[in-house]
């Protein structure tokens, strides 16, 4: 494993292994209402679930996944963790790594958007001058 | 919040990502206020300089569209004493500090726009000399804040437009932009509900976005509340400066038919099948409330 892969799983661990999974970010993320059965368990079944994601563990709690797919980096969860880690960090991490960016089985479905760069292009056609395209595309 | 105040650059480039050019007056208009504050920043954006964001189900692919932005960028910047990629998504700026550049090394630093027009309001005052009488609510996140203190900045070069009141409200709703939300069931509903809210409660007339996706999503709520103006925080400043900066997507975002707003000229420009298969269901979704 090579470059960003590599730097997912080796930075990701070495977070990791510096959490001690008490869920004070969980309590503190604002996403938890929409990531089902997360406010329904102890926070800090969600943490070490991410913990356990990062660290390449078995028996990563699903409600640790609806956690980390209901992530939108809303950031919260940095000021509240007690060890001052970058916890946010650590959930794009995880979500990498939970979506298959490193080569692991993925834990959920992505919506993915093949037509993402034509419609980009599309768009840029109307609002643009064919000069400013060329210069700034 | 301390704000970062980055040295001037001898050369720069305002890098705008992908989705901005739904609003490429918004470009115009950025590079025009960049330019005025002497600060020169020749934009980047689209596909073509994408920081692969999009693609974070592959670390692989994601690495090889940051590693070709990068060296894109140094290379257009080759030289420089002090080079700068002046950024506008915070998606594209989270990307560049936590992915890219640890990646690829850089020989620019990355500062977004906001912090580099805050840094120079006072050229920028002088700018603005026409009133735009407005109460206008500040659509604002949470996420990004911590990294860069968009909200107060934004805040702080609006209260530069003389006529324009912002209103007094704590509301930060969740995610770094409304995209982010967007993905997640239920979540932008529920921060769309709590944004009328509070432009009720606040008796604003206006709602002004922060980012792209968030102004891509909110324009079309004025389509339920009439008296409701939805303007990027761009759209005031060039409004206060008098440089013509019309919002085109809404125009065609909230018209009866996106189509005939688009015009021949438009859809010839956009291509009749992408234009269906790719750009009509956007423009006609209905307001996510």
């Amino acid at each position: 494993m090579t470059g960003l892969a590599a730097r997912i799983t080796a930075e990701g661990a070495r977070l990791a292994a510096a959490c001690t999974a008490c869920g004070a970010c969980v309590t503190a993320c604002p996403m938890t209402p929409f990531a089902p059965g997360v406010d329904a368990a102890e926070p800090r079944v969600a943490a070490g679930g991410m913990r356990a994601l990062l660290l390449g563990e078995g028996g990563v709690a699903a409600e640790a996944v609806a956690w980390i797919a209901a992530c939108t980096r809303s950031a919260q969860c940095n000021a509240a963790c007690p060890e001052a880690l970058d916890v946010a960090l650590m959930m794009r991490f995880a979500g990498m790594r939970a979506r298959g960016a490193t080569g692991e089985a993925p834990r959920y479905a992505t919506r993915p958007d093949p037509g993402w760069s034509s419609r980009v292009k599309a768009f840029a056609r109307v609002t643009l001058t064919e000069e400013e395209q060329a210069a700034w595309l | 919040m301390a704000v970062t105040v980055h040295p001037a650059p001898d050369r720069a480039v305002f890098w705008f990502g992908c989705n901005l050019v739904r609003h490429g007056e918004v470009i115009r208009a950025s590079a025009r206020l960049l330019e005025a504050v002497g600060v020169a920043a020749e934009p980047a954006g689209g596909p073509a300089n994408c920081c692969g964001a999009t693609q974070e189900a592959s670390a692989r692919i994601t690495e090889g569209m940051g590693r070709r932005t990068v060296e894109g960028f140094n290379a257009r910047l080759a030289g420089a004493e002090h080079g700068q990629v002046i950024t506008w998504c915070p998606s594209c700026h989270m990307n560049m500090q936590d992915v890219m550049a640890p990646a690829t090394p850089t020989n620019f630093e990355t500062a977004h726009i906001t912090e580099v027009l805050h840094a120079r309001q006072d050229r920028l005052r002088t700018l603005l000399v026409r009133p735009v009488p407005a109460r206008v609510l500040l659509h604002r996140h949470l996420g990004f804040q911590p990294r860069v203190p968009v909200n107060s900045l934004v805040a702080d070069l609006l209260r530069l437009i003389p006529g324009l009141t912002l209103v007094d409200d704590p509301l930060a709703v969740p995610g770094h932009m409304c995209s982010s939300l967007s993905g997640v069931p239920g979540a932008l509903a529920a921060a769309q509900r709590a944004t009328l809210d509070a432009v009720a409660a606040g008796g604003a007339d206006t709602l002004a976005t922060i980012f792209h996706s968030c102004h891509r999503e909110s324009v079309a709520l004025e389509r339920g509340c009439p008296r409701l103006r939805v303007a990027n925080w761009i759209h005031l400043l060039a409004e206060s400066a008098g440089w013509p900066a019309e919002d085109g997507y809404k125009a065609i975002r909230n018209a009866e038919d996106p189509r005939a707003a688009l015009g021949e000229a438009g859809m010839a420009a956009a291509g009749e099948a992408v234009f269906e298969r790719l750009m009509e269901p956007e423009l006609r979704k209905a307001p996510v409330v």
